[in-house]
């Protein structure tokens, strides 16, 4: 937003759900009995953006639209997804693949989930978008094992849209093969990390691959293949049908479009909602959420991986933006928002998300296996036995800047980094508890029966 | 590329990894999962190090620093694990700064956390990477004081190795060398996270490749377990030496103390066996402190066999031979004797007037091709393999460097410090070419599972198969292959495979640049089957790899050391000769042949242990084994190795120069070959080489003038058989004296086809004996459906080498005995 000048209330970027222009079109659906079937997507709409593309528009076309809207992924990393569409090789005949992350592990995040409950085929047709950009006749998705409905809708909307002959050699009529399949995850965040989900597709142990090569060059079984998140496919839909002007015309310069948001922890009514990119935490916590049921103290802005932020003014009217996020020391993520209470001691809250860290480890390398899923734990353990002292803190400390950068994968960094938020924003409770035997506020033992 | 290492700028090719800069700078770096040899991954995240390196803008010109007006060096947001980083050019890498030293700090503190504190009892103390790079990078002092997480100790991973969980540090080696090197992927990782350990999924390691794992583990994990508990491994004497098991010439290392072998390692030879060596190589030496060892002379006196001193043995031999003409005597040498002791053998039966000397086995034919040969580098890199015969048995070795062609990475390029750490070129779970490798025999082998196209042909179809294959390649019109019009139905049987893939391989062959054939004991059993494979080789203008039955059998050829007449040579010359002096043969197992020598006027046995033969001999020698001596053996590649005597506690015995320099002097006569240096003179004129001086990867002798052919000796034609002498990584010989050996395999097996188990109301793992060819073998039954009916497979001995056979199935018997000699 510029300051200066007046400006044109129609050429100002949406920012707001409050702006009247704004509409949400990914999660409309959700919800809704029966949304989940052929009927009802075609009956609102649905596979027109997919016959578009594919009968009206070229592969080089599509990917130049998905480009112009400024989409960036929203699996975590905020890749633009019309630059890694363009990372695919020219066809040279061998077998070219579209995998979408439906792996969804990082606590706070659940969006994808009710997106493939009750509205698979917006990510069936966002893939058939996707299979046609880059050249792919195979979409794999790969969906976490505990999302059984998930996964049994999605196999019930692909079997439909076969039977349809929208999916299948002549997709939609328009003489161009694409077909997908789903497979079952078994129960392992690592393997939402890109190349450990592709050995994990492969059979093999979900330990995460070297990069380069990347999954365009040699990906699943060596192939070309592109990767990306659910809501990435489901948000090219509309990309698509409305163009790429909308969707950038939602948004801040650095981060554009419609997203799906989601907030948990002690609020009114946690949940996903859709905002557009640039909303800020207030909005969503206060306006859309209805705000927390007891004093809160900070909040994890995109998942417990991202650095947790105090709870000040300034931190609540950030937008939720990756540029804005980097800024603040934190990261968006997949702005799954977790609300910290006052009330919870935070070394007992950062202890239950280190084991969670400590059990997902997948154990390859020496930082995250011995540091983040043996020691870190443990020190916490002491800490949260009253045993703790100050020269454990210093020692913390010390083990987490090991960990940072010194991993195969970002496993490790997303252990670190929160714990040494908590160390910044919340440092006197950790000394509270080693110099009383006790917390500052009431701890978690859930774990402990 | 210029690359800067610290204060070192060096010029590196392209491709090579940061690590390999690093030690070539003459700098270090420590690392756990990097193995010569092997992918590189990054996951022990030792080996980490700050770099920089200057960027190109949108032109494709540097970005400069505005201060020095040189290249900008833009330092990569993290530090980099230099295993898996490829130099570019300008990059600055530093090693030495004290962030670097942290990290290093760090991550050997991260590794010890689970790390038992096992070094007073683990055998790995002393030759440890874990406990030198500790020493190296660490801070001396463990600030984890919570309990470390337990796993099983002592884990029986298989008869040859044991293996401690907990000392683990998930470096991947051992994965990954069997998923890379022989193939068999037999371990894997199990569990996730800080509970991950080693494991498997059969019983058991299957592969005749697992010991590798030993010497590359980089902790005490996996051990060896003939050697466990039996030495600090500083108090070792390390002798390197060249394995004498089979004819590859690998290059191993010996650890001994006491006076006693606890340990065979392989040791570097890159154009051989690179760092590996098979199992049998490598844990089949315990025969050589078994307690019954030869430790003096024995002289039959009053009947019975009475210990004697070398100089009473020899006057005794040479009273007996007093009197007898040359035709009356024999002499026969085990063909893993060195080529001194080929001269010594020689110069003996000179001095005796005696053409009868032989080496045992030897095959009907040559061992040494008469065109073209291939070494160990030409098969590493060859598009186009055909073998015959089981090579994973053979020669191990050879299969591997099979493996190393399939998948397709020529052998790097020697650096600085020797082989490369991290060789950028090679990838976990590499994709094998199958297509350039066909494998022919006559029972399904453990190398067919790889190949392209694997044929089975009817044992003692060696002939049949090759000239059916050469028709096709010579026939036609300008050299294409003749087509399956070319070809009788008996042709087109002999194939074992149908014609179009018969036609493809010969095409294949033929537009391959460096193609090879190999073959063994099958090929070389008859001198026709020989022939034929020869002529083929020549008509697909492919190198030959000759597997010869024993370590030295090319050398012993090479020499000449051999009979004037065919039938003056072995096992001939047993029935003709009155006097014999045989060394390290037992040929007294046929029963039959056990009475006849008895009777002889005189038999001589030299050999380590009290065999058979020796039980029924006049004299008997104590023979120094294949790790005491020091000598020159000739490899299957033609390549000229030493051989070094380790520091064994044998009592007073001698090998074959040893035995030729008593016998002369009682003799009153200087033979050449009286000892080692002497046997030296004589090499040295005949090949042109000094073998005291041989460089340690040894050297690939090529002589000038085409040798002359030698006497065409034994013409045995194809024979008819129901049991095929196989060959064996085992030494069958020594098996019952190598207990884990024998652990492992359960003895020397008798493997037969279930319809003819049945039709012998056989059951698998039942103990028989069984004459076969006269000679008496004990076995283990084994039921294999993968064998053709009507054709019982039986290992090898060097007294029955290998071949069809034909086995006397109405002296089959079950064999209650407690065993005293195996096979």
């Amino acid at each position: 937003m510029s300051a200066g000048a007046s400006q044109d209330l129609a050429t100002q970027p949406i920012t707001s759900r409050r702006d009247p222009r704004y509409e949400v079109v990914m999660y409309r659906h959700v919800g809704v009995e029966g949304a989940h079937t052929l009927d009802y997507y075609r009956s609102h709409g649905g596979y027109e953006a997919a016959r578009k593309a594919l009968a009206e528009m070229s592969p080089g076309q599509v990917i130049d639209e998905v480009k112009a809207s400024k989409l960036r992924g929203r699996g975590g990393a905020g890749f633009p997804t019309g630059v890694k569409w363009s990372f695919m090789p020219p066809v040279d005949g061998r077998q070219r693949l579209l995998v979408v992350n439906a792996d969804e592990s990082e606590p706070g995040s659940f969006k994808d989930r009710y997106i493939m409950e009750d509205d698979p085929h917006q990510l069936i047709e966002g893939m058939i978008i996707g299979c046609y950009a880059i050249q792919a006749t195979k979409g794999m998705i790969y969906i976490r094992g505990e999302y059984v409905k998930g996964y049994e809708r999605l196999v019930g909307a692909i079997r439909e849209a076969r039977d349809a002959g929208i999916l299948g050699r002549d997709a939609l009529g328009t003489g161009i093969e694409v077909d997908i399949t789903v497979h079952r995850g078994a129960g392992a965040y690592i393997c939402g990390e890109e190349t450990a989900l592709m050995n994990s597709l492969e059979g093999l142990r979900g330990n995460p691959r070297l990069k380069p090569p990347f999954p365009a060059q040699a990906g699943v079984y060596g192939l070309p293949t592109t990767i990306n998140n659910v809501t990435t496919m489901t948000s090219v839909v509309h990309i698509i049908t409305r163009g790429a002007a909308w969707f950038a015309s939602m948004g801040t310069d650095d981060s554009k479009g419609t997203k799906l948001y989601q907030i948990s922890g002690p609020v009114k009514r946690p949940g996903v909602y859709e905002l557009p990119m640039g909303a800020t935490f207030r909005e969503l916590i206060y306006d859309l959420a209805g705000g927390p049921k007891e004093a809160a103290k900070g909040f994890f802005p995109g998942g417990s991986s991202t650095p947790p932020l105090p709870w000040t003014d300034d931190n609540l009217d950030l937008p939720m933006t990756y540029d804005a996020m980097a800024k603040a020391g934190s990261m968006l993520g997949t702005g799954g928002v977790i609300v910290i209470p006052k009330e919870k001691d935070i070394v007992s809250a950062m202890y239950n998300v280190v084991r969670f860290y400590a059990h997902e480890s997948c154990g390859k390398c020496t930082p995250c296996r011995e540091g983040i899923a043996t020691w870190l734990p443990k020190m916490y353990q002491k800490l949260l036995a009253g045993l703790g002292t100050r020269e454990d803190l210093t020692l913390m400390e010390e083990m987490v800047r090991n960990t940072r950068g010194t991993a195969f994968c970002p496993l490790a960094d997303a252990c670190a980094m929160p714990v040494q938020a908590s160390f910044t924003w919340f440092r006197d409770e950790y000394e509270y508890l080693v110099d009383n035997g006790q917390p500052m506020y009431t701890k978690n033992d859930w774990w402990d029966a | 590329m210029k690359v800067h290492i610290n204060d070192v700028e060096l010029d590196l090719p392209q491709g090579t990894s940061v690590i390999d800069a690093i030690f070539a700078a003459g700098y270090d770096v420590p690392y756990f999962c990097s193995q010569e040899y092997m992918s590189p991954v990054g996951a022990c995240r030792m080996c980490l190090a700050r770099i920089g390196a200057p960027r190109k803008d949108r032109e494709g010109g540097w970005i400069l620093d505005e201060a020095t007006g040189e290249p900008k060096i833009f330092t990569f947001p993290t530090m980099m694990a230099t295993c898996t980083t490829q130099v570019m050019e300008g990059m600055v890498v530093d090693t030495l700064s004290e962030d670097v030293k942290q990290v290093q700090n760090g991550m050997v503190e991260f590794t010890l956390i689970n790390h038992p504190l096992d070094c007073p009892v683990c055998d790995k103390g002393g030759a440890c990477e874990l406990q030198d790079r500790s020493y190296e990078y660490g801070s001396g002092v463990s600030r984890f004081e919570f309990d470390k997480r337990h796993q099983e100790k002592h884990h029986r991973l298989s008869d040859l190795i044991t293996l401690d969980r907990e000392r683990c540090i998930h470096c991947k080696r051992c994965v990954r060398y069997f998923e890379e090197v022989p193939g068999d992927s037999v371990l894997d990782f199990i569990d996730r996270g800080g509970h991950t350990y080693i494991g498997t999924l059969d019983e058991g390691l299957p592969s005749n490749f697992t010991g590798n794992i030993t010497d590359i583990c980089p902790v005490g994990a996996l051990l060896d377990t003939t050697s466990r508990f039996r030495g600090r491994n500083w108090e070792y004497q390390h002798t390197r030496t060249t394995g004498m098991d089979d004819a590859s010439g690998s290059a191993i290392m010996v650890d001994g103390r006491t006076g006693r072998i606890e340990r065979v390692k392989a040791a570097l030879n890159p154009d051989v066996n690179k760092t590996w060596i098979d199992d049998g190589t490598r844990f089949g030496h315990e025969y050589v402190d078994a307690a019954d060892r030869l430790e003096t002379p024995l002289v039959r006196k009053n009947g019975e066999l009475q210990p004697a001193s070398w100089e009473e043995a020899a006057a005794f031999v040479k009273d007996r031979l007093a009197g007898m003409s040359g035709k009356d005597v024999g002499i026969a040498l085990r063909a893993d004797a060195t080529l001194e002791e080929g001269v010594a053998a020689k110069a003996l039966a000179e001095a005796l007037g005696t053409g009868q000397l032989d080496v045992a086995p030897r095959p009907a034919a040559s061992v040494i091709p008469a065109q073209d040969p291939a070494a160990f580098a030409d098969l590493a890199t060859s598009d186009g393999i055909l073998v015959v015969g089981d090579v994973t048995e053979e020669v191990p070795i050879a299969d591997l460097r099979i493996k190393d062609a399939m998948r397709g990475v020529t052998p790097p390029e020697m650096m600085a410090h020797g082989v490369p750490i991290a060789d950028l070129r090679l990838k976990e779970h590499p994709q094998l070419k199958h297509d350039i490798l066909t494998v022919a025999a006559p029972y399904r082998v453990d190398l067919m599972k790889h190949a392209g196209l694997a044929v089975r042909y009817p044992a003692g179809g060696e002939t049949a198969l090759f000239g059916a294959l050469t028709k096709l390649a010579e026939g036609g019109e300008e050299g294409q292959a003749a087509g399956a019009g070319s070809l009788d139905e008996g042709e087109r049987a002999a194939l074992g495979m149908g014609v179009e893939d018969a036609t493809a391989l010969v095409e294949r062959l033929k537009a391959a640049e460096n193609a090879v054939v190999v073959y063994g004991g099958f090929v070389l059993a008859t001198k026709v089957a020989a022939d034929a494979a020869a002529a083929f080789a020549k008509a697909v203008q492919a190198k030959v790899l000759i597997l010869g039955p024993m370590a030295d059998s090319y050398g012993l050829e090479l020499l000449a050391v051999g009979p004037s007449h065919e039938r003056y040579a072995y096992p001939e010359m047993l029935s003709a000769a009155r006097a014999l002096i045989l060394s390290n043969l037992d040929p007294a197992r046929d029963p039959d042949r056990r009475q006849a020598l008895k009777d002889k006027d005189l038999l001589v046995v030299h050999d380590s242990f009290l065999t058979e033969t020796a039980q029924v001999a006049d004299v008997v020698l104590p023979a120094t084994t294949v790790f005491e001596k020091d000598g020159t053996t000739v490899s299957l590649e033609g390549r000229f190795l030493s051989v070094h005597a380790a520091p064994v506690d044998a009592g007073e015995s001698r090998d074959f120069v040893g035995l030729v320099g008593a016998l002369g002097e009682a003799m009153g006569q200087r033979l050449e070959g009286r000892s080692v240096r002497s046997a030296r003179r004589v090499l040295r004129k005949r090949f042109e080489l000094d073998p005291a001086e041989l460089p340690p990867y040894g050297v690939l002798y090529r002589p000038k003038a085409r040798r002359q052919a030698r006497v065409a000796i034994r013409t045995r034609e194809a024979s008819e058989g129901n049991l095929l002498i196989v060959p064996s990584m085992l030494r069958i010989e020594y098996l019952d004296r190598n207990p884990h050996l024998r652990q492992l395999s359960g003895g020397a097996r008798l493997r037969l086809h279930p319809d003819d188990a049945a039709a012998q109301a056989l059951k698998g793992g039942e103990r028989v004996t069984l004459r076969v060819g006269g000679v008496l073998r004990r076995a283990t039954v084994a039921v294999d459906a993968g064998l053709t009916p009507g054709v019982m497979l039986l290992p090898c001995l060097p007294d029955q080498p290998v071949g069809l056979e034909q086995a006397d199935l109405s002296t089959l018997a079950r064999d209650d005995a407690e065993l005293e000699v195996a096979g």
